[in-house]
């Protein structure tokens, strides 16, 4: 927490001009859009974020907070994925981007998943929550550390790109187990019923990290505070600046957080009863925040 | 917004952010009350937070001032969530005058800003007239403050707010006991949404203001059909952004015209033809807001952008421009332009 803190003083994000490369389909409603980004851009680590800003004639004012889904270099070029679905008036207008085209790319942002936490990595993904988590994944195999990658939805066609995530992760050496509420793909039930599922074949301690709605993340909280396991979420929120100037992201600390809080923490970093989503989150540890609270 | 410089890289930004000043062919000073101002583009507090959180993507030093986020005399952790809500050109904010505190501010922010070379105006709230004695005098000898500009128009706390200032025997009283503890000069942040902004803008003269702001956001609604339930978590939020603009605009005019204290434009500037617009009908010096959230270093190109176009239409001073079109019937004009080469298109 120290070191973060210190390491994040000098904030590293830039604003820079990136350019579409791949932008397609990506199954279940969702597309995937890379983006080249100049020199000066440091490298986005799992669970950070990056703030999009259409080009003119854009029909929304504020940029977009988009999870980072990859990162490559192409012929020393660096590259950031993203996987979003076409929801909103914003995200709409992101979808019709074609290659080549400007896009103001802001980052990175936020404060990422501790990756290097000991206990047996599990990876919880619900539904497009999967993004920084294949990310995560990647990074873990590159510091010589498997996963348990869970990823759960309501249908199977709601299991945003399961296949590449399988592909993935056999490359990877982590092992993919997936739950449909309506039992249409891998195991009937949720997440929750899956962690139960696995956890005694696991070795512990667990360590979770996991993206995904509110409610899932809230459950995904108390499943393992219960079992005294570390849980990383990474939340959601309305935000206009992204960087912790506006304060418009408040995440209610529990008194755990509380008492937990620096009050010689940056300032960009939130107060003793709110926490910024942007700066001290998007990823959050179980115990910092008021899940009752929490919107 | 839009990204309005495809294809610029950094490093051709960076030459004209080190040169714009140096090389600037128009004489863009202006003064408010005792305070000198290398040009008249000011941050919007609240905007560009203590101004230390953006000094990495932008030279705080050209710009005409930074106005810091508004402090009370102990911090505050704001409003519940959900506080921000993005509607048609614009977005609501209800952060409940979130801030570190006086003593922090003095402690922590103060000496950053003075190491990063920024003229500092420093925004104070308060809920009584009494709290805002306490903090004009707490920073009325500080070498860093270079002025005060008055709070009087939070839309989003539940006491000292908006309606609680928008009482012209009280604005007019409150400034003429914080007239007595500083010769820095003072400048009131008036609401817009009032019955008469001048009734309000002459109390703040009469009291012995330098200078007015005008305006504040405008309070608004989003509501959330789906949920059932107002998108702001305390229902109403300030409005800002483009869609404010003309009202800014008219507002900020009717200020002008009711005093003599110059006047600083607020509200919905995007671009740096929006702050000569500001500055045409009457405002000696603008305020760059909600942009600075989408684009941290918009100030600076603000000040760039206007200051090319002055040039570009023949301009040797800003001084004429300001108030060209106060009070004038639409069939009259601006300043005889003289129509100089471009020395850089301004790309819309």
């Amino acid at each position: 927490m120290t070191t973060a803190i210190a390491a994040r003083s000098a904030p590293a994000w830039r604003q820079v001009i990136a350019r579409v490369g791949r932008h397609e389909d990506a199954g279940a409603g969702h597309r995937w859009l890379d983006l080249e980004v100049p020199a000066g851009f440091a490298v986005p680590a799992p669970g950070q974020f990056v703030q999009l800003l259409l080009a003119a004639p854009a029909p929304v004012l504020l940029p977009r907070p988009m999870s980072v889904a990859s990162v490559g270099r192409r012929a020393g070029r660096l590259t950031i994925g993203f996987l979003y679905a076409p929801v909103g008036i914003g995200t709409r207008a992101l979808a019709a981007l074609v290659p080549g085209q400007p896009v103001e790319a802001l980052g990175p942002l936020g404060r990422g998943y501790p990756l290097d936490e000991p206990g047996t990595a599990v990876l919880v993904a619900g539904g497009r929550g999967v993004a920084p988590l294949l990310f995560a994944a990647d990074a873990l195999a590159k510091h010589g550390r498997t996963c348990e990658f869970v990823f759960g939805a309501r249908t199977k066609s709601l299991l945003v790109g399961v296949e590449d995530a399988r592909r993935r992760l056999a490359r990877l050496g982590g092992r993919l187990h997936l739950a449909t509420d309506d039992g249409s793909r891998g195991r009937r039930g949720n997440v929750l019923d899956l962690l139960d599922h696995l956890a005694p074949r696991l070795d512990a301690p667990l360590v979770l990290h996991a993206c995904g709605p509110h409610g899932m993340l809230h459950a995904v909280a108390e499943w393992a505070m219960a079992r005294s396991f570390r849980a990383h979420l990474a939340m959601e929120s309305v935000m206009a600046c992204g960087t912790g100037v506006c304060r418009g992201c408040p995440m209610p600390r529990s008194a755990a957080g509380r008492a937990g809080h620096r009050a010689d923490a940056p300032s960009l970093y939130g107060n003793r009863e709110y926490a910024m989503c942007c700066t001290e989150g998007p990823v959050f540890e179980a115990h910092d925040l008021d899940w009752t609270r929490v919107e | 917004m839009s990204v309005r410089r495809n294809g610029t890289g950094g490093a051709s930004r960076t030459r004209r952010r080190d040169g714009a000043a140096a090389e600037s062919p128009v004489d863009v000073r202006v003064r408010i009350g005792s305070l000198a101002l290398r040009n008249p583009i000011l941050t919007a507090s609240g905007t560009f937070g203590y101004g230390d959180e953006y000094a990495h993507v932008i030279d705080l030093r050209l710009l005409g001032g930074v106005i810091t986020k508004t402090i009370t005399l102990a911090p505050r952790p704001g409003n519940a969530p959900v506080r921000i809500a993005e509607t048609a050109s614009g977005m609501l904010n209800s952060i409940g005058l979130e801030n570190v505190g006086l003593e922090r501010y003095v402690r922590e922010k103060l000496p950053k800003l003075r190491s990063l070379g920024a003229t500092v105006i420093v925004s104070v709230g308060g809920e009584t007239p009494r709290e805002l004695v306490r903090l004009v005098e707490a920073l009325a000898d500080a070498p860093d403050v270079a002025g005060f500009e008055i709070n009087f128009s939070c839309p989003n706390v539940s006491k000292g707010g908006a309606r609680y200032w928008a009482v012209p025997r009280r604005l007019e009283r409150t400034l003429g006991v914080l007239r007595r503890l500083t010769r820095r000069p003072l400048i009131a942040k008036l609401s817009p949404d009032v019955t008469s902004v001048s009734d309000l803008a002459r109390a703040c003269e009469q009291g012995g203001a330098d200078a007015l702001t005008a305006v504040n956001t405008f309070v608004g609604m989003a509501v959330d059909l789906e949920a059932g339930r107002n998108r702001l978590n305390r229902a109403t939020g300030g409005l800002s952004g483009p869609a404010i603009k003309p009202l800014a605009l008219a507002r900020c005019a009717e200020a002008a015209a009711a005093v003599k204290i110059p006047v600083i434009g607020s509200g919905g500037v995007m671009n740096g033809r929006d702050a000569l617009e500001f500055l045409a009908i009457g405002a000696r010096a603008v305020q760059v807001g909600t942009l600075s959230f989408i684009r941290p270093r918009a100030a600076l190109e603000v000040v760039e952008e206007m200051t090319s176009w002055l040039a570009a239409h023949g301009h040797r001073s800003l001084d004429p421009w300001i108030g060209c079109l106060a009070g004038a019937p639409a069939a009259s004009g601006p300043p005889a332009h003289s129509p100089a080469p471009a020395r850089e298109e301004i790309h819309r």
